[in-house]
């Protein structure tokens, strides 16, 4: 009898520990995979040339990422920088402030809102922003605007990044325990202040963590994009021009372009860039967060 | 007299916690607050610097007089009250800071010192006041959390201190403690008891034996006894209190 229980045991640990293996390996297939089908375009041209420049002509075979780079970064930016504060700020008034009768309603919609499929923000950004850009804030700023801008894809994003940064950030604050805001809060402080100085500077590396994984989720996120970025190749200068970020540049042309073999080794150190850009990201916020916790500990 | 309750009333949600608690807390003594688990205790103590307010469907009712000031009704600013009687809970809480930033955290919230060198000294006159200075000197930068359970609780109480109340407020503040660490806690609060009024809920009769002026004895949310800790110890009035001292129940 004991023998059959340790034997489980055994089994279950071993397939367990298999998979996890498993997961592992694919990321590192996937890694490996995409330098393979990257290197005919890294043998026509240098690594710095694919990233410096900015000539983009597949027929000629020069390949200039920068504007792509540059896209994906100004509209990930932009996303955070709109998404960050709103949900900083809503995930601190329903885990500080709010009744429970008022999560028991928003957390579900919440969920909703995060589990809505991506072309679904697309369409909104299409039928919404797209056209406020261009025919209501643009006028302002510049002569003419088709609306698909930087700005509608930072806007389209940030709206979707949302959801999954309030959930992120309700989790993280909901970690503190209640006795340290009663600390807090039995010492004359306001729950703003607590809130502030103490639930905040404990969740520091939690708050940093939630980011991280949503700057590379919205890094990533391609099909809304897509749909409201212009997908103009060139440096945007402002936000009111329009970008090409590289998961756009991959969906749109992969398959397409598959007669052309360096294009499709272009596209796919495309996809490498993307996934060194989030995997360096990923590693500097790890190094950041550890020595916060060390600081901390 | 500092503390007087009247006719007070706690409801949560459909529980009647507290039932018509009549109490007079004298000033600058030790009142132990003592009595079987779940008999409104600690609600007692949350009321009394209103920190039950953030419970989920809490309702009060009655007189809570802190120097004659209503605290239930409009009464001063909650704030200005929490202030003004500090709290040291059950488990140590330090916050998430340095040893010195726990101590001066009430100060600054409060803006009690314009001066940096007055923070600098209030801290390091309250971490003595606790017996932590000479323990902690020369590492007061370094997180609180570092410190071992004992000191942290030592911490807690410094910090409390801080922002000069009048009340302390301890909720079994030695029972996540080593009996050492316990005992210096406890003589603690007996050297404050001159400058301050110490409420404390105790689980531990012998505690509340060694360090209480007063005895407030609780059952089931009422207050059933409360006196002189001699008269309540030694000549109890009430056929419970005897039971519970002799321990028919705890």
């Amino acid at each position: 009898m004991l023998g059959r229980r340790i034997l489980k045991d055994r089994v279950a640990h071993g397939t367990m520990a298999t998979l996890t293996v498993f997961v592992i390996l694919m990321v590192l297939v996937m890694a490996v995979g995409l330098c393979l089908k990257s290197a005919p375009v890294l043998e026509g041209q240098s690594l710095w040339t694919l990233l410096g420049s900015s000539e983009w002509k597949p027929m000629k075979g020069q390949f200039g990422f920068l504007p792509f780079i540059m896209g994906t970064l100004w509209v990930t930016f932009l996303a955070v920088l709109i998404a960050l504060p709103i949900s900083l700020l809503t995930a601190i008034f329903l885990t500080e402030y709010a009744r429970p009768v008022v999560r028991r309603f928003v957390f579900p919609a919440l969920d909703i809102l995060a589990a809505l499929p991506s072309v679904i923000y697309g369409v909104w950004g299409m039928l919404v922003i797209v056209p406020w850009i261009s025919e209501r804030l643009a006028p302002h700023f510049v002569e003419f605007s088709s609306g698909y801008t930087v700005l509608a894809a930072g806007i389209v994003l940030g709206v979707m990044v949302i959801p999954l940064l309030v959930s992120l950030f309700i989790e993280v604050f909901s970690s503190v325990p209640m006795e340290l805001r009663e600390a807090s809060i039995a010492l004359g402080a306001t729950r703003w202040q607590t809130t502030r100085k103490v639930v905040l500077r404990k969740t520091l590396p939690g708050v940093l963590a939630a980011t991280v994984l949503a700057i590379s989720r919205a890094m990533g996120e391609t099909i809304a994009v897509l749909m409201v970025c212009g997908c103009v190749i060139g440096i945007p200068t402002s936000v009111l021009d329009s970008a090409y970020p590289i998961p756009a540049l991959i969906a749109n042309n992969y398959g397409e372009m598959l007669s052309m073999p360096l294009y499709e080794s272009a596209l796919m150190f495309a996809a490498l860039i993307l996934f060194a850009v989030v995997l360096i990201f990923n590693l500097i916020s790890r190094i950041v967060l550890y020595r916060i916790e060390r600081r901390d500990a | 007299m500092a503390i007087e309750v009247q006719h007070l009333n706690v409801h949560i949600g459909d529980n009647h916690i507290l039932k018509d608690v009549n109490l007079t807390l004298p000033e600058r003594q030790i009142t132990c607050i003592i009595g079987p688990s779940g008999c409104g205790k600690s609600t007692l103590l949350r009321t009394l610097n209103r920190l039950i307010d953030s419970t989920e469907g809490v309702k009060l009712d009655g007189k809570v007089l802190v120097d004659g000031e209503d605290i239930i009704g409009s009464g001063p600013e909650i704030t200005e009250l929490r202030r003004k009687i500090g709290l040291v809970s059950q488990r140590p809480c330090p916050l998430p800071m340095s040893i010195f930033d726990n101590v001066a955290y009430g100060c600054r919230i409060n803006k009690m010192f314009k001066r940096r060198k007055s923070l600098i000294y209030a801290v390091q006159k309250n971490l003595m006041a606790v017996g932590l200075w000479q323990e902690v000197r020369g590492r007061v930068r370094t997180p609180a959390a570092r410190l071992s359970i004992g000191q942290q609780q030592r911490l807690c109480l410094a910090r409390s201190l801080a922002v000069a109340p009048q009340y302390i407020l301890a909720d079994e503040a030695t029972s996540a403690l080593d009996p050492i660490s316990s005992k210096t806690v406890e003589d603690l609060f007996v050297s404050l008891k001159n400058e301050y009024t110490i409420i404390m809920v105790t689980h531990t009769l012998r505690q509340a034996l060694r360090i209480a002026d007063n005895v407030v004895f609780m059952y089931l949310g009422e207050i059933i006894e409360q006196g002189p800790a001699d008269q309540v110890f030694n000549h109890p009035q009430q056929e419970l209190t005897q039971k519970y001292l002799s321990g028919a129940f705890s």
